[in-house]
């Protein structure tokens, strides 16, 4: 395969990971705000959020093994699992290693959440958090096509979203009509010694 | 009996929803794989790259008649065979 191909692969399997991913954020923040309508259940909210989190890790996948293979730069495989273990532009990459690691990490508790318990499971899923800034840095920092128009029209868009979802989410506050009830439930079934 | 129309309305209303969630899952993968077509389409075009590396660039900067061609975004190879001289420049003066 050429190496050109390889690196124009890269570059767009980066631009739709990005995409997919603030998209992913978007609706796991709109699924804790119970957004809903007649033609808009709330689990297909958290339906999409769940697909299309699997999907960003396909493209992530994708953007990964097209960058490590091309044989231009000579990443190497332990570039993609060791962050800050690159020669080249080593910062950079090395926060796209940490940004798949927690995508990574979340996906795979997800998937075990019945195993490892809600609280767990929670507690991982906050770490989303700071994936997605990581990945936009790597992406600033790292792309070729960084300042190019297109790219940084389609980061600029995922950037707004995503602080619009956010800013939308801490200024909607609790939803959930049963907090309260909840929080009074799992205290009054607290069984740990009390200090 | 309105009970049971309620549920058929409900079932039928999640059947619904499943379809739609299909649909958009169908729909974003699609639109991701045309995406990295695209995108990587637009890169190639905005910034093409260079398969020549570095080192063999340096080395052929030394010519004076080759007509190798060069562009912003790289340097292309030439048709011409690069030659390097190492003769010094003789200068003419006076003849008419």
């Amino acid at each position: 395969m050429s190496d050109t191909l390889l690196w124009y692969t890269t570059r767009g399997a980066g631009a739709v990971s990005l995409v997919l991913l603030s998209a992913v954020v978007v609706l796991g923040i709109l699924s804790v705000l119970r957004v809903q309508s007649t033609g808009w259940p709330r689990f297909l909210t958290v339906g999409l959020h769940r697909n299309l989190s699997l999907m960003a890790i396909v493209f992530l996948a994708l953007h990964i093994v097209t960058a490590v293979v091309d044989p231009f730069t000579h990443l190497g495989w332990l570039t993609a699992v060791i962050p800050f273990s690159s020669y080249y532009r080593t910062f950079w990459l090395g926060l796209g290693t940490i940004a798949f690691e927690l995508l990574l990490a979340i996906v795979l508790t997800s998937l075990v959440r019945g195993f490892i318990g809600q609280y767990a499971w929670r507690l991982v899923h906050w770490l989303a958090y700071a994936s997605w800034p990581i990945a936009v840095v790597h992406g600033a920092g790292t792309g070729t096509d960084a300042w190019s128009a297109w790219l940084f029209t389609i980061q600029a868009i995922c950037v707004v979203a995503v602080l619009a979802a956010t800013a939308y989410r801490l200024m909607a506050g609790n939803r959930d009509p049963l907090a309260s009830a909840r929080s009074s439930f799992q205290t009054a079934v607290d069984r740990r010694e009390p200090k | 009996m309105e009970t049971k129309d309620t549920t058929q309305d409900r079932v039928r209303a999640r059947d619904a929803a499943m379809r739609l969630l299909n649909r958009l899952t169908t729909g974003a993968a699609v639109s991701a794989v045309i995406g990295v077509g695209l995108f990587g389409a637009v890169s190639a075009y905005t910034i093409p790259g260079t398969k020549t590396s570095s080192t063999a660039v340096a080395s052929t900067s030394s010519t004076a008649s080759s007509t190798s061609t060069s562009t912003s975004s790289g340097l292309q190879s030439s048709t011409t065979p690069v030659t390097s001289s190492s003769s010094s420049g003789v200068a003419v003066s006076g003849g008419s």
